[in-house]
């Protein structure tokens, strides 16, 4: 192996580790606030791509422009999630892990129906961009600039999410997360946190799916490709940790580019599984997962 | 206290003594192939949901990799029988052993994590397991296994166009999981269950072996749901790890138990007979339109059911039984 | 018990209606078994849109379009009677296909079966026909080892995919022989499923009887989130010829990965698939062109095949699409299991399998550029010559059979 392709491969680990890690940060956060896996994660990344298909199709503008409009529409199909579904799954007396799993889930087969139905199952991309199948040379090592640019947008994206830990609402959201009964006698209203918390999670997998649908495919089922990375990048980062999520995600991607390279490719999703397990056999709560 | 119990296990005893016998007849006057399959599927799924909820109900740890254990009993059932032309009979049995074999294998280390952690890992262990069986070419792979029809006959269980065999054969498997069932919710092992499940600390302080008791459950639901692979091997007559390994069986093997009522004796059963008949219908006559209706309906189901009934069907009988009684 | 029996009593009752309106007086009812829900649903979209429009060339009356079965007006030797088609979803699953065409033979009272994309459900499905001794027509489901289980009832009008991998191997030494490019080195690429693995099979020894080095042996994993590695290893084996089996998503996606890495192969051969799809077109774009592919189907050889204009303007006219290769199988399918029943002169699956037998129809009766349909004592069409084509102007064009060529081969497109 020459030094130029172990410095491709470590790019391609480390671009699509980003992605990786902004689809699993809007998971994290969720998880994080309200002890919900959102078993429709993926999909909601998935709407987004659609979304941002159907502003291209009708505006002609790069999605980089739709960028923020999406993260609006997500951020605001997020918090209807939270008060038609989430709200009520939360307020059961029952089984309540078990219905929240089985709610999302439920949720997760409707939107791909939904999603089949409005748009059929064809496979649908976003072609001539700015960036569309451009490279960049330096050195031997090539990097695709949708890549790039997804990759930045992340990297904001997790700044902006750490940022956002610093303001008044951050502060509202680690206490509701810290003790939820408490809050409510320091006057936050915990419903309200909850809701922000949906859309915002929403919002944040619906800039990967922007940032993705500059360079893959879509179609109704795509977000199941990225849904099992999703939760394993979550669970080894710590459910709840933004940095664990950043941290896992590019671990996945590096440890997903290295054993292709070295094992069969078909073989190099049980790498990344193999490292997750050994990783939660010696911390249970993840990298950065509170013991 | 201790006499009412008796006396509504007693009564259960009876009910499904009844349910059993209406249900031996039950196909006799229905000679529809498609309806006696769904009748097979739903008993299938209804068993499958009684083993999974052994690990998932009673113990309370919510397994979604459970087509793991699925799969390695059709496949050794499948392999003894096509290369080693062992009856199925005794490759279920082995099929069973081997599956429960593996649940422990996995329960060993998963078992330390708790919460998602858990239910997570073990997703990505069936999904390393179906990996595995994609890529090992002496199990043949992602072209799976052809079962070569050796005539008609019970030893073989292969029956040409007969599907009322494969019904005994499906009620009587899902008749020993409930029975299996109703043996535990009386025994001092389904005792330590529920107190895992409700609270580990406690359960430790009451001298409860938490490792060990999990371990007995993930055994025993790896156990009936291998049998249930093998049965449902030999009726499909052909397997492969995309339809007996995928994530999407693993859904729903746990579902029924779950809209039924998780960790309840006849939960998994009325979850069984009210999704699965539907799921295949609406599959059958509105799937055919291919505008996606299906799977909208499917998902309304499931989260209308979760929402409304979060304790499941089951509880809906408790409801009946309280208005009849005029008590709350 | 009750309560159940309660629940499921509408749902029985569904059931016996919808099969009561399905026996209208002299229907012959086909059963169509293809995945429309899930990752394969395109594909069966498609089929199904290709189905309907035979039928509808079948059923309706219209000028004749000189193609087997194309005077419509019905099956004339059954007194006009109509070609009913009974769809059902197999959801790519083996236990579904196998209950929706038990469902299709006893309650539509399906004589025959026509299917059904994928490998998978075709073994079971076939299981079926084979036990209710109905035929099954294979429209498009290529792995070789379909109809080498001794079945009676098992018919393939579509080449198989050794029968399309000898053409290429065939088109390679032609090349040589013809313009001097030799080939010497492939790179297999192929997906983890059952197509990837059959496919590959078939390529890896054809190589070596050819002797031809083979330069990187890849098999992926289906809708991966990335290729890029795989892109990698392609790229440093930079084999004279990379042959992918792939889907469309995966399609789109190794093409683009390979662009990403800043890698241009020196040629590309696929087994056809996600290749010939219009969504792998659209999505691949400029990185498409000079993409060689095996098709069944050549939509240029209006010269020779001059039912392809008018079947494909009605097909188009129903789904806004060219067809391809997997969509003129289909119809081509339909029509001759059409014009079975119609020389058997009745719908007991028994004669209609006898005609099936009998069947020898000319290539030009089809809109296949096959050298026609008869099938050997397996059930295969021996008749079935598929043809190279490749991608340029964004179109596909029919590089070979010389004869039907409409272009030359462009080798190191850049």
């Amino acid at each position: 192996m020459t030094i130029e392709t172990l410095l491709q491969v470590a790019v391609s680990g480390l671009l699509m580790g980003l992605i990786y890690a902004l689809v699993a940060a809007g998971l994290s956060l969720i998880f994080g606030l309200m002890d919900v896996v959102n078993f429709a994660h993926g999909e909601l990344m998935m709407v987004a791509m659609y979304a941002a298909f159907t502003l291209w199709q009708m505006s002609g503008l790069d999605p980089f422009i739709l960028l923020p409009i999406v993260a609006a529409l997500m951020f605001g199909l997020g918090v209807a999630i939270y008060r038609l579904l989430i709200a009520r799954a939360l307020s059961v007396r029952f089984n309540r892990g078990m219905v929240q799993i089985f709610v999302t889930f439920g949720l997760a087969i409707f939107i791909r129906g939904f999603m089949q139905f409005v748009y059929g199952g064809e496979f649908r991309s976003i072609t001539g961009t700015w960036l569309a199948n451009r490279t960049a040379n330096i050195y031997g090592v090539y990097l695709p600039l949708p890549q790039v640019a997804a990759s930045l947008v992340c990297l904001l994206a997790f700044a902006g999410l750490l940022a956002i830990g610093r303001t008044e609402f951050g502060r509202a959201l680690e206490a509701t997360r810290e003790d939820r009964e408490a809050v409510a006698l320091i006057g936050i209203d915990r419903d309200r946190i909850f809701a922000l918390g949906w859309g915002l999670g929403a919002a944040t997998v619906g800039v990967a799916g922007v940032m993705l649908a500059g360079f893959y495919y879509i179609s109704p089922n795509v977000g199941a490709n990225f849904a099992l990375i999703a939760y394993v990048t979550v669970a080894l980062g710590g459910f709840g940790s933004m940095l664990g999520a950043l941290a896992a995600g590019l671990l996945i991607g590096e440890v997903e580019a290295i054993t292709a390279q070295l094992l069969e490719p078909s073989l190099k999703q049980v790498g990344m599984f193999a490292i997750y397990l050994a990783v939660l056999m010696f911390r249970p709560r993840g990298l950065f997962g509170k013991l | 206290m201790v006499p009412s119990i008796t006396r509504r296990r007693r009564r259960e005893l009876v009910i499904a003594a009844v349910l059993l016998a209406v249900l031996i007849v039950l196909p006799l006057p229905i000679h529809d192939v498609y309806t006696r399959n769904l009748f097979i599927i739903t008993l299938l799924f209804a068993g499958l949901a009684q083993a999974w909820n052994i690990l998932g109900g009673y113990c309370g740890q919510i397994s979604l990799g459970h087509s793991l254990y699925f799969g390695i009993g059709a496949y050794v059932s499948t392999l003894m029988f096509v290369n080693g032309h062992i009856p199925p009979p005794v490759g279920m049995i082995a099929g069973g052993l081997v599956a429960a074999a593996g649940a422990l294998l996995v329960g060993w280390p998963v078992f330390r994590l708790s919460g998602h952690y858990y239910a997570i890992a073990t997703v990505v262990v069936q999904e390393i397991g179906y990996l595995l069986a994609l890529n090992w070419d002496l199990i043949g792979g992602a072209s799976g296994v052809f079962i070569p029809f050796r005539g008609e006959s019970w030893l073989n269980l292969q029956f040409r166009t007969d599907k009322l065999p494969y019904f005994y054969v499906a009620l009587g498997f899902a008749a020993v999981t409930w029975a299996v069932a109703w043996w535990l919710e009386g025994a001092r092992l389904g005792f330590s269950w529920r107190a895992v499940k409700d609270d580990v600390v406690a359960a430790r302080s009451l001298g409860v072996r938490v490792f060990r008791s999990k371990m007995a459950a993930a055994a025993l639901s790896g156990f009936f749901t291998g049998v249930g692979g093998a049965i449902f091997a030999q009726y499909v007559g052909y397997i492969d790890p995309d339809s007996i390994l995928s994530g999407q069986l693993a859904i729903l093997i746990a579902l029924p138990a779950v809209l039924g009522g998780v960790g309840t004796l006849w939960g998994p059963f009325l979850g069984a007979a009210v999704l699965i008949p539907l799921r295949e219908v609406s599959s059958s006559y509105l799937g055919a339109s291919g505008n996606g209706f299906d799977l909208m309906l499917y998902g309304i189901l499931i989260m209308a059911v979760a929402l409304l009934r979060p304790q499941g069907l089951a509880s809906l009988g408790a409801v009946f039984r309280r208005n009849a009684n005029g008590a709350p | 018990m009750n309560r159940i029996a309660a629940a499921a009593a509408p749902l029985f009752m569904a059931v016996t209606l919808v099969a009561g309106q399905a026996q209208a007086a002299d229907d012959i009812v086909i059963g169509v078994v293809y995945p429309l829900t899930g990752n394969a649903a395109p594909i069966g979209l498609d089929a199904k849109a290709a189905y309907e429009t035979a039928a509808d060339i079948i059923n309706s009356t219209h000028a004749p379009i000189p193609v087997l079965m194309g005077n419509g007006g019905g099956l004339d030797r059954l007194g006009g009677a109509k070609i009913k088609l009974v769809f059902a979803d197999s959801q790519n699953d083996p236990q579904k296909a196998r209950a929706e065409t038990e469902r299709l033979i006893t309650q539509e009272h399906a004589v025959a079966i026509v299917g059904s994309y994928t490998s998978a459900t075709a073994v079971t499905i076939s299981q079926v026909t084979e036990r209710y001794e109905v035929p099954y027509m294979s429209a498009d489901n290529s792995s070789p080892s379909l109809n080498q289980r001794g079945m009676k009832w098992f018919f393939r009008t579509s080449p198989h995919d050794e029968m399309f991998t000898q053409a290429m191997f065939q088109f390679f030494a032609d090349e040589g022989a013809k313009t001097g490019h030799k080939v010497k080195s492939v790179a297999l690429f192929y997906e983890d499923s059952i197509f990837g693995a059959d496919s590959s099979n078939v390529q890896r020894k054809l190589a070596g009887e050819n002797k031809m080095t083979i330069a990187a042996d890849i098999k992926y994993r289906a809708n991966s989130p990335s290729l890029s590695a795989e892109a990698q290893k392609l790229k440093a084996a930079d084999a004279d010829v990379i042959l992918p089996s792939s889907y469309t998503s995966d399609a789109i996606l190794i093409l683009r990965a390979m662009n990403e890495i800043g890698y241009k192969p020196k040629a590309i051969m696929a087994q056809a698939a996600g290749f010939q799809e219009s969504a792998f077109m659209t999505g691949a774009g400029a990185l498409a062109e000079g993409a060689m592919s095996r098709s069944s189907f050549a939509l240029d050889a209006t010269a020779s095949r001059p039912a392809i204009a008018p079947v494909n303007a009605l097909y188009r006219a129903r789904n806004d699409k060219d067809m391809n290769d997997n969509t003129s199988r289909d119809v081509t399918a339909l029509f001759t299991l059409a014009d079975a029943i119609n020389r058997a002169g009745s719908a007991k699956p028994e004669d209609i399998r006898k005609a099936l037998i009998a069947t020898d129809i000319p290539g030009n009766l089809t809109v296949m550029p096959w050298a026609g349909v008869k099938f050997d004592e397996t059930g295969q069409n021996v008749k079935g010559t598929p043809v190279i084509q490749q991608v340029t102007n964004g179109v596909y064009h029919t590089i070979w059979p010389f004869d039907v060529a409409v272009q030359p081969a462009v080798w190191d497109v850049k």
